[in-house]
């Protein structure tokens, strides 16, 4: 159990930046999710904590050492991989036992402690079986019970539900959060998985080609995108971004005009609402455009309309239908909007 | 749907055991025949007058009595010291394997894990030396070698065998470690390990059947070696593909070229022997991908 702080770090590839100058503390305890799109560095920034990346430049804390310089054995960690590295000349048993064995722990704690870390991901039936007579669920909870076996400082997991179906993805998830739960132990977690950040973390960093965008609780990135890449990025489907002008406090654009935005400056701006907050209605004179397609989701209906060339989504009802082409009109309340600078995509506090 | 396949097949097996069949018997044919032969004497096996005789053995019959004679086998063995040879074979041949293997698994691993450009430098400069005729190495080491009086001794042998061999060995044992992911390595070493640990508790357990492989092509270049051993050792200091040389370089002296017959059949018992023991691994090992995690 220990806090973690980056101070300045970075990452470089000759001239390429990789990460870019990153500061973040991570409180003990915390669960904390670096998200974002592949090649966004965060992965980088975890190989870099775990000690399997050479820093170029800045500082990692773990608790009150300075690891900089230390090898991966040396920082007290465990890292569940994405393809998760198990050891194929060994039993699972072996495998979760491995820790230990390399650390000198004696060797009558052993079992006890194998057979704990196996209960807890409920593999005690699988003990003897070698890795490749495993499915893919199984080998993800032989990773995660190897990591949990030593009870070390710091967790890192690097994309550990990417292999998995659907389905189990799911239910997996819901197991990380309670083991991290009942152990309370640091954890960074790196997925490119909105939801999966949504519902695991304590908090996210969302970061894009190297760059922190937007450090904060899920409901803060959800409700207060800190710019244009994180509100395209977070919620299912991404916020709605719409160019356009304001004047007088109204934000127009091809088929959209919105009223009520006060206190917003005259001139070209980016405008963003989600799709849940907008409502169809029949005297809406918020949009009006075709109908482009509509998905029924199941407990709602996803309506998608042309507004000139933006595409523009809107929940809907689940028994809501209409053809596509028809004509749609919908409101957007003033206050569900979010402003967003025209060429820098920063957020506008109003 | 009628298939024309059920009528075609019988003679498609038929043909394909045929030539199987005519295949294997080319193939065993020499071996079989050297085998025979070598319970012969010299006026069978080289019989200018019939080939029968080689079969029958009729002058091995009117000079021993029988039709078979372990005469080959006794002078080469006992009288000519080919015991001698062939332990000299088996301490080269057992010296450069483990040389090998000792460098090429250390050097493999280290170049298929290395991130710097330079590993693959070193992987094309040592293709450039394995592609050399052995018997350059020995023209050029040949004068230093006597002014040094190292000539004529086994370990001078033995170094520049491995010398020929090591790029093969790094090359090889380089591809096998290409083949197992680098997160078994990283999972090691956070799970507390350092690199040589990692690389012998984890990576070697999965590498086995690549370092068999590797052992036994570099057995057989060291054990089948002519031009070194040749140029290096001297006559009374021989292995054993030089000895059979010179027994067959003695046509003059008679009874001597079955001394070769009955060498190259004891020299080719070994070899049979260890592909048996080792067949699984070196399949596994030539098929490759031998991790599945």
């Amino acid at each position: 159990m220990a806090p973690i702080t980056l101070k300045n770090l970075s990452k470089r590839w000759g001239k390429s930046i990789a990460v870019d100058d990153f500061n973040l503390s991570i409180a003990d305890g915390e669960l904390l999710v670096l998200l974002g799109p592949s090649g966004c560095g965060k992965t980088t920034t975890m190989r870099m904590i775990a000690g399997l990346e050479e820093i170029s430049g800045g500082e990692i804390w773990i608790g009150d050492r300075l690891v900089n310089g230390l090898e991966p054995k040396d920082r007290d960690i465990a890292m569940v991989f994405q393809s998760y590295g198990l050891y194929p000349s060994m039993t699972v048993y072996e495998n979760i036992r491995f820790p230990l064995k390399v650390r000198k722990v004696p060797a009558e704690q052993h079992r006890e402690r194998v057979l704990r870390a196996a209960k807890m991901v409920e593999l005690e039936g699988l003990l003897d079986r070698r890795p490749s007579q495993l499915s893919g669920g199984q080998r993800q909870r032989v990773a995660v019970a190897r990591a949990i076996v030593r009870q070390p400082t710091v967790f890192l997991m690097d994309e550990p539900l990417s292999n998995l179906d659907a389905k189990l993805r799911v239910s997996t998830r819901a197991q990380i959060k309670n083991l991290h739960h009942e152990l309370k132990t640091t954890t960074i977690y790196v997925t490119h998985d909105q939801i999966e950040a949504m519902t695991l973390a304590d908090r996210v960093v969302v970061m894009n080609k190297g760059v922190v965008q937007q450090v904060g609780t899920p409901l803060e990135i959800y409700d207060r995108p800190a710019n244009t890449f994180v509100a395209g990025f977070i919620g299912s489907p991404a916020m709605n971004l719409v160019d356009g002008k304001i004047e007088n406090d109204v934000f127009t654009a091809d088929r959209i005009s919105i009223a009520g935005l006060k206190r917003a400056q005259d001139g070209p701006i980016m405008l963003g609402f989600r799709a849940e907050d907008a409502s169809l209605s029949s005297d809406g004179s918020d949009i009006v455009a075709p109908a482009y397609s509509i998905e029924l989701l199941g407990e709602s209906s996803m309506v998608t309309v042309q507004a000139g060339g933006t595409l523009v989504a809107i929940k809907a009802a689940k028994n809501f239908r209409t053809g596509i082409g028809s004509e749609i009109r919908a409101q957007v309340p003033a206050a569900a909007c979010h402003l967003f600078h025209h060429t820098t995509g920063e957020r506008i506090v109003l | 749907m009628t298939a024309p396949s059920p009528q075609r097949a019988p003679l498609l097996i038929l043909v394909s055991w045929g030539f199987l069949a005519l295949w294997l018997l080319l193939a065993a044919f020499p071996f079989l025949w050297t085998l025979w032969g070598s319970f012969k004497i010299e006026a069978d096996f080289f019989s200018k007058l019939n080939w029968q005789n080689a079969v029958f053995g009729v002058s091995t019959m009117a000079q021993t009595g029988s039709a078979f004679t372990r005469g080959g086998y006794h002078g080469a063995w006992v009288e000519s010291g080919f015991g001698q040879a062939a332990l000299n074979t088996g301490l080269v041949t057992i010296c450069v394997v483990m040389i090998s293997l000792t460098f090429g698994t250390l050097g493999g691993y280290a170049l298929s894990r290395s991130g710097y450009r330079y590993a693959l430098w070193i992987l094309i400069a040592a293709l450039l030396f394995r592609a050399m005729p052995h018997i350059t190495l020995v023209a050029g080491y040949l004068q230093p070698f006597f002014q040094l009086k190292i000539w004529g001794y086994l370990p001078t042998a033995i170094i520049v065998l491995v010398a020929i061999n090591q790029p093969f060995t790094l090359w090889m044992l380089h591809s096998f470690f290409m083949t197992i992911p680098r997160d078994l390595d990283e999972s090691a070493l956070v799970d507390g390990c350092s690199r040589f640990e990692a690389f012998r508790r984890v990576i070697i357990p999965v590498m086995w059947p690549g370092v068999i492989t590797t052992g036994l092509f570099s057995f057989l270049l060291a054990y089948n070696d002519f031009a070194v051993t040749a140029m290096l050792l001297s006559q009374d200091n021989q292995t054993m593909v030089p000895k059979i040389a010179s027994y067959l370089g003695s046509t003059q002296a008679a009874g001597h070229v079955m001394f070769a017959v009955a060498a190259v059949v004891s020299a080719t018992v070994p070899l049979f022997l260890l592909v048996m023991v080792f067949q699984r691994q070196i399949v596994s090992g030539l098929t490759a991908g031998a991790v599945k995690g």
